[in-house]
């Protein structure tokens, strides 16, 4: 399980193997069943997590429908981060879709290992950053792109996801009605061409 | 640096308040900075990044004003106006050194703190301190941008507006109106009505 996380930092910094030691050994495996609330609102979040196995959605209520701001799935993180990072409640729920295993370092140890280390300090600066360029490739993405543009972006790099989450959630997080959604995704039946066509 | 540093005392003095926020800094620290930082001055109206060019920069603001938008089709969405101490750039550009698709422009003349990319690189690889104070800088973004992001989703256009002016009352004053309207997505004429709600000597 280990091995999944080393490679996903990797992707960031170079660590040696006593620091990637310093980080594992703050580690703690968690496993939770699908529909399992890892989060409410007004809960300040203390753990970022890395997902070994499953998948699991983070949301907050507008009104009574749900608006889904993430959908992660093995070998990406999952957490309120904001709240993380800030130590305000958070505004949003995370909740399991399937079976989940959760590789989970609290704020306290994070902080800790941060004030020992600063390659795992640079680590967290360049994940956190990746947070905002994320976030900010959203923002433009529903800006400029259509909704039929957003549902052939989301596809093309998902494929996994329009398999394994409920069609409603996609709708939710790609912002659109269900019978939106549904629409589309006969559209792509019958033209697979259109598909990666951006 | 081309531009003399000393005249720019009193918002040096800000950037250092500002930055101790995150982490105290003796003026000692901050005086290890100043050599990666350039001074950038700009008329106004003037495009200090344009689309289609990469982003070298990151920004504090030391005065002035500015917008950062993206042209969509034929329009201009606003997604940020930024005063003296906030921090601007093009975010994706600047980290991804790819052309900016965001502009961004000033509204009054401007003076920039600016650091280019391979000079923060530098700071970062030479003070484990500047290493700390970008990692705090930087989740603050994050924590404000996603509250930004959440409000503008749950609050509806009123409160929006309220919150808004209550938070910035300067801004109604030093910014047009069409692109405030366009950062808190109002359309103009709501924008107008709405503004009767903060007329002085009413409620």
């Amino acid at each position: 399980m280990l091995d999944l996380l080393r490679q996903f930092v990797s992707g960031y910094v170079v660590l040696t193997p006593e620091d990637f030691s310093l980080l594992a050994e703050k580690i703690t495996v968690r496993s939770f069943d699908k529909r399992e609330l890892l989060l409410r609102p007004g809960e300040v979040e203390q753990y970022m997590n890395f997902i070994v196995k499953g998948l699991a959605r983070m949301y907050f209520y507008k009104g009574r429908s749900e608006v889904i701001l993430n959908l992660a799935k093995e070998k990406e993180l999952i957490s309120s981060s904001s709240s993380f990072l800030s130590g305000a409640p958070s505004n949003y729920y995370i909740e399991t879709l399937e079976p989940t295993t959760l590789l989970s370092i609290t704020r306290d140890d994070l902080d800790r290992v941060y004030k020992q280390n600063s390659r795992i300090e640079r680590l967290g600066r360049e994940m956190t950053t990746y947070f905002v360029l994320e976030k900010e490739e959203w923002e433009h993405a529903c800006m400029r792109l259509d909704t039929r543009e957003r549902f052939l972006q989301f596809v093309e790099r998902n494929p996994e996801l329009v398999q394994r989450v409920p069609q409603k959630y996609l709708a939710s997080y790609l912002n659109m009605k269900p019978e939106t959604f549904s629409r589309l995704k006969h559209l792509l039946k019958k033209r697979p061409v259109a598909v990666g066509n951006r | 640096m081309s531009n003399d540093i000393g005249a720019y005392k009193d918002a040096l003095e800000r950037l250092h308040h500002y930055l101790s926020r995150f982490v105290p800094l003796s003026r000692q620290e901050f005086g290890q900075l100043l050599p990666y930082i350039e001074i950038r001055e700009f008329d106004k109206r003037v495009r200090v990044i344009d689309a289609g060019s990469v982003e070298r920069y990151l920004n504090v603001i030391a005065t002035g004003l500015v917008r950062k938008y993206l042209p969509v089709r034929s329009k201009e969405i606003t997604v940020q106006l930024a005063s003296e101490g906030h921090l601007v750039h093009s975010e994706l550009s600047f980290h991804y050194r790819i052309p900016s698709s965001a502009v961004i422009e000033t509204i009054e003349p401007t003076v920039f703190f600016s650091i280019s990319y391979d000079s923060l690189q530098q700071l970062y690889d030479q003070y484990p301190k500047a290493e700390h104070l970008g990692r705090l800088l930087i989740s603050d973004l994050f924590v404000k941008k996603d509250n930004h992001y959440y409000h503008q989703l749950i609050k509806n256009t009123r409160e929006r507006f309220l919150d808004y002016v209550r938070t910035h009352p300067q801004m109604l004053q030093r910014v047009p109106q069409k692109y405030i309207a366009s950062y808190l997505n109002i359309k103009p004429e709501t924008f107008s009505r709405l503004k009767h709600l903060v007329r002085p000597g009413k409620k």
